[in-house]
């Protein structure tokens, strides 16, 4: 068998195992442990000795016997100190919810520790670093390697997460129905970040970061299996295919980055694209309509364009201004300015912006000053595009964004 | 009548019987263990055959035990309270039959189970008379 092949198997029973172990004996953050140990048993013995028969036993059983161990070292230390480690009993097992008995048990081990790794009390920077580790099952050093973080530093955030995740004493089952909804907005919203974490940083070994990028894919797939019928998740998975799509033309053999409107859209990946534009085409009628469904529209919109000019820009307005609708990021009112300039020339997108100028949050960003740059130079004032290229530019700390807003006001400047 | 039938260990036992040796005790092998499970699952049998076995189960390794009580009126889990060497409940078997020396006559079977060196010397099983009813209780 092929390591590669081990390895996916690996990643894809690793919450699983960790899910059994927790639900069977508890300790989150010792069954943590106790199942990356199992992981690196299995990586150096199955590509030498053969798969097991049954994969997913060999890995519990190995991982029990590796939390037993675990747990008996950390009890008779706190015999020694005299500190018998006692946990107040939450109030969530006192008084069961109603909801309890109903399938509560069969639900997927998956789901609960993505549930579990995205808890509220967490920080981002923890959530995304545990979700990695527990559902993905990345090694401490592959997620430090990812995030440019020194490895000591991770462990550490890993650490600090998982004893807070024990502290809290959060059961492990599904939340109950209304506090669902919410947490699943977060399991999202971090495999979002995730996502953009590998696709739109342009610093760092990029081999690396688009690891994160397809682990973060992944992580969707496995969340739309468990729920095919959430449509924000199915929205999410398919606006990571259809941004993911243009990965091969979004930089330059340099590094560079290239707009997406000149970008050479036959080294966009059909097959992603194909896949997205399904997903999000299923997921549509079936609503509520979320912001991940309609940012999936706007890019399946653009995937589909043969060119920049040929797009159907007045739809991609219109899903823009649903958007603007349902969040108040300014983010969305930039993207909606520059989609207008397209439909509808580029003066009507400049009184946008000159409106969306009075947002602080957005009026001191270099993207503000890039969209405004390029709308001056479509409509002709190359003066006023050159200044506000420099703008941009020095409130931007990403080199190779500085290098690309240099050029396009080096360009302006010879030809004034 | 039902009565059960109790046998203990301590996880340092419970050591030995997957492999470790332990504080002078030897490590159960790979054959001991097997002819162990084979006892067990004839006894068994041979129990149910009969008619008397109402249940049977064995325990998994002490560590894993969480005791709750009160402080200051709220519950409170402690976890693996047992030390290394404190014997406890390793497995049980509840019967029923005539009489407790008929209970008694199928523990003291158990005293055949095979074994490493020492352990059957060490080993032991309780029989205890299994209350009905609160009534019983009160007598």
């Amino acid at each position: 068998m092929p390591d590669r092949a081990a390895e996916d198997l690996l990643r894809e029973l690793a919450p699983q195992v960790l899910g059994a172990l927790v639900r069977r004996y508890g300790h989150f953050d010792s069954a943590e442990d106790a199942v990356q140990e199992a992981l690196l048993a299995a990586a150096t013995q199955w590509p030498a000795d053969g798969i097991p028969a049954s994969p997913r036993g060999w890995l519990i059983t190995v991982a029990s016997r590796r939390l037993t161990d675990l747990l008996r070292s950390e009890q008779a230390r706190q015999r020694r100190e005299d500190t018998v480690a006692r946990w107040a009993l939450p109030a969530e097992l006192l008084a069961p919810a109603a909801d309890q008995a109903a399938g509560a048990a069969d639900a997927d081990d998956t789901l609960i520790l993505l549930f579990l790794c995205c808890h509220p009390s967490l920080s981002p920077a923890s959530q995304i670093a545990l979700t990695l580790r527990a559902v993905g099952g990345l090694t401490t050093a592959e997620i430090a390697r990812a995030f440019l973080v020194p490895e000591a530093a991770m462990t550490r955030r890993i650490t600090r997460a998982k004893q807070n995740i024990k502290d809290s004493g959060i059961p492990f089952r599904l939340p109950p129905g209304p506090e669902r909804r919410d947490r699943l907005g977060a399991v999202l919203h971090v495999l979002y970040l995730i996502f953009n974490e590998g696709y739109a940083s342009t610093s760092g070994p990029s081999l690396h970061r688009q690891e994160l990028s397809a682990e973060a894919i992944r992580l969707a797939r496995m969340v739309h299996r468990l729920l095919p019928g959430d449509a924000e998740v199915t929205g999410l998975l398919a606006l990571m295919l259809l941004t993911d799509a243009r990965r091969p033309a979004r930089t330059g053999p340099d590094g560079s980055l290239i707009l997406m409107a000149e970008q050479d859209r036959s080294r966009w990946d059909a097959s992603q694209i194909a896949e997205g534009v399904a997903l999000i085409t299923e997921a549509l009628p079936h609503g509520p309509t979320g912001p991940y469904q309609l940012q999936a529209a706007i890019a399946a919109v653009h995937d589909e364009a043969p060119s920049a000019e040929a797009t159907d820009w007045p739809q991609i307005v219109a899903l823009y201004e649903l958007l603007m609708r349902i969040s108040g990021n300014p983010m969305v009112a930039l993207n909606h300015a520059v989609a207008v300039a397209m439909a509808r020339g580029p003066r009507a997108g400049l009184d946008l912006l000159a409106e969306l100028g009075a947002d602080q949050r957005i009026a001191g960003d270099h993207r503000f000053y890039a969209v405004r740059a390029h709308l001056l130079e479509l409509a002709g004032d190359h003066a006023a595009a050159h200044d506000s290229y420099q703008e941009a530019a020095r409130r931007t700390t990403n080199l190779p964004q500085q290098r690309y807003l240099n050029t396009r006001a080096a360009r302006l400047s010879g030809d004034s | 009548m039902k009565y059960m039938i109790l046998t203990y260990g301590s996880q340092l036992d419970y050591d030995t019987m997957a492999g470790q040796p332990a504080a002078g005790r030897p490590a159960w092998s790979g054959a001991d263990f097997a002819a162990l499970g084979a006892f067990m699952e004839s006894f068994a049998a041979e129990l149910a055959e009969s008619g008397e076995l109402v249940e049977t189960r064995g325990l998994a390794n002490p560590v894993h035990t969480r005791r709750i009580r009160l402080q200051e009126g709220v519950p409170v889990v402690t976890d693996g309270p047992y030390a290394e060497t404190q014997e406890v409940l390793a497995g049980y078997w509840i019967v029923e039959c005539d009489s407790f020396d008929r209970a008694t006559e199928i523990a003291a079977r158990l005293a055949g189970c095979p074994g490493p060196p020492g352990v059957a010397e060490r080993a032991f099983a309780d029989v205890r008379p299994i209350a009905e009813s609160q009534a019983e209780l009160e007598l």
